[in-house]
């Protein structure tokens, strides 16, 4: 460390380099992290909300909720704690001059898919719409009425809630018969059993009994079938792998050269009887400080960048995810360093001094 | 005992039409208190000479004991550790770090070697070196004769047994050159060191108490002078 600390302090220029792009390096880490974990939400916040385990869907839907078509009486909760029912369907919403993607849930409303209403109350009646609350950020306010793309029906948003998004869309909560009005307009009443799956909570999922050409699938491979999600977050990890590799790369060569610069100096050291291990180590710490002062530079300029960025950059931070790339980016540029302590073991103290 | 002592040691370089006896079967001892000067022309062995005897490379044949240890037979880990122990170098060129202030200099041994000179004797040792208003100096504000005398400070600070210098005075003009003569004279003498110091500069020769002349790898006592 004393060896390390002294030759930073005397070569600032060159350290602050090496800091600096360390720094850039874990900024876009941490903000690509906080992108993808943005964009996850965007698509599953309102999966999230169920806190169920699993879905029951036909086989033949191949894990896609608006293919899966199936009955109320299909279920029965065997082997469930408790299960609840939903009717989905996308559209667009409409009302004056605001308009939204949006996703409506036909729910029975004691069931536990009912979510928290932050604001006004729960629907009542037919054509009643609990709304996710980013809708208001786009300008709907309580008892607008919203035009839906492809119907004639109207909805009322009657109340709010929040952390309701589903593959980007807000969600709006209605009950199972508004969905069949909007989806089958005259036809509603012959198909007012029709829904698109079962979400189900139990402690074990291989308890749950379904009829034949039905399937189980638990949340998690649920959510990774929802429309692009998977696709999305395998290139951000992609990207944010890619850039540990880069971290590790980087480091590695500027640690090098700084060594190729240093051999004669640790040549010295070693003929003076310094032991490789100890040069080792100093070059280790070093890596370490400097890794660690990027990556904490890094975190708070993603904070500050978090903090002014509009809201409709789909960024949040999991903090025990930044946490764990933060480590995993010294951890690598630790690494790096390996490779320059080979160099400094192979040294051989007769060629230093000269003959 | 003697301090070091080499038995018939002899150091061949490369092999076949390319072969080079750097140094011929070689006997040497040194007690404490000697200043030995090694002199010879280019070429004829004496760095390989001074870098056998420091444990910096290992002899083809024969044995080089250190306070009656045959470092020959160490591994590198373990003659680096011996070299810490019992070994000043101070070389031709200045083998300081640049990047640490003459003061750090020492601290960097405490770092790796416990017992070193008690603080005391360590401002005595900056005294007579002369370099006690330097110790915020760094190496590069240093003239070269300053950082040879900061390199006999880093070379005695670890109390070693032996001191090794190879050309120290290259790099200085002649009253330089005896006034670190003196040094090393004097320290050997006071703190009974065994110094060799190996120099083509004939002038030198007056401050040592034995002189060996070297030629072809061929090792042989000049002169012996009386005991001061
Ligand atoms: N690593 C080596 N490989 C091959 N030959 C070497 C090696 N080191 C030294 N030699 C040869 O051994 C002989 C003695 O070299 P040495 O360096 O000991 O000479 P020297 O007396 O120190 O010379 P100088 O006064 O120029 O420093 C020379 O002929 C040199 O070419
Ligand atoms: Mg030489």
């Amino acid at each position: 460390m004393f060896l390390a600390w002294n030759e930073m302090k005397n070569n600032k220029l060159r350290f602050t380099l090496i800091v600096g792009v360390l720094l850039l390096v874990s900024y876009l880490v941490f903000l690509l992290s906080g992108l993808a974990n943005g964009l996850e939400d965007m698509n599953k916040a309102a999966v999230d909300k169920w806190e169920a385990q699993g879905v029951i869907l036909t086989e033949e839907s191949d894990v896609n909720l608006p293919q899966s078509s199936l009955s109320l009486e299909d279920y029965d909760g065997e082997g469930a704690d408790e299960f609840a029912s939903l009717a989905q369907i996308s559209s667009i919403a409409t009302s004056g001059d605001n308009k939204s993607n949006v996703a409506l849930f036909g729910i029975h409303a004691d069931e536990f898919i009912m979510p928290d209403i932050t604001e006004g109350e729960t629907f009542q009646n037919d054509n009643e719409v609990v709304a996710d609350a980013s809708l208001k950020e786009e300008g709907f306010e309580l008892g607008d009425e919203l035009q839906l793309a492809s119907t004639e029906e109207k909805l009322t948003i009657v109340g709010f809630t929040d952390n309701a998004k589903f593959i980007a869309a807000p969600v709006l909560y209605t009950d199972l018969q508004t969905v069949h009005k909007v989806r089958y307009g005259e036809a509603a009443e012959m198909y007012k059993e029709q829904i698109n799956a079962f979400v189900i909570r139990t402690d074990d999922l291989s308890n749950v009994d379904v009829k034949e050409a039905l399937e189980v699938v638990d949340t998690t491979t649920f959510i990774e079938n929802l429309p692009g999600y998977s696709e999305q977050k395998l290139t951000l990890n992609f990207m944010i792998y890619f850039l540990f590799v880069i971290s590790a790369v980087v480091l590695a060569i500027f640690l090098y050269v700084l060594t190729i610069q240093k051999i004669s100096i640790f040549g010295v050291m070693k003929a003076q009887g310094i032991s490789s291990k100890y040069l080792a180590n100093s070059v280790i710490a070093q890596t370490f400080l400097l890794a660690a002062a990027g990556v904490v530079l890094g975190f708070l300029l993603t904070m500050v960048t978090g903090f002014f960025l509009p809201d409709i950059v789909p960024i949040a931070f999991n903090y025990l995810d930044l946490l764990l790339y933060g480590i995993v980016l010294v951890f690598v540029s630790v690494l790096g360093a390996l490779f320059s302590i080979q160099t400094i073991v192979k040294i051989d103290p007769l060629k230093a001094i000269g003959g | 005992m003697a301090v070091l002592e080499m038995k018939q040691v002899r150091k061949i370089f490369g092999s076949g039409h390319t072969e080079v006896e750097a140094l011929k079967p070689t006997d040497f001892s040194s007690q404490q208190g000697e200043l030995i000067a090694v002199i010879g022309p280019s070429g004829s062995g004496k760095s390989t000479f001074l870098t056998i005897a420091g444990g910096l490379q290992t002899p083809t044949s024969g044995q080089v004991f250190m306070n009656g240890t045959d470092i020959t037979k160490l591994k590198e880990k373990q003659r680096s550790a011996i070299r810490l122990k019992e070994i000043g170098f101070v070389l031709q060129s200045s083998n300081l770090v640049p990047f640490l202030n003459v003061k750090q200099q020492m601290r960097l041994l405490d770092k790796v070697k416990k017992h070193n000179l008690p603080s005391e004797k360590l401002q005595e040792l900056y005294q007579t070196l002369g370099i006690h208003k330097l110790l915020n100096s760094f190496p590069s504000d240093l003239s070269g004769g300053e950082k040879q005398r900061v390199a006999i400070a880093k070379a005695l600070y670890t109390d070693p047994s032996i001191i090794l210098a190879d050309e120290p005075t290259a790099s200085l003009d002649s009253d330089r050159a005896f006034e670190v003569m003196e040094m090393l004279q004097e320290i050997t003498t006071k703190s009974n060191k065994t110094t060799i110091v190996v120099t083509h500069d004939t002038r030198l020769i007056d401050y040592c108490d034995k002189v060996y002349q070297i030629t072809d790898g061929r090792l042989a006592l000049q002169t012996e002078q009386a005991q001061s």
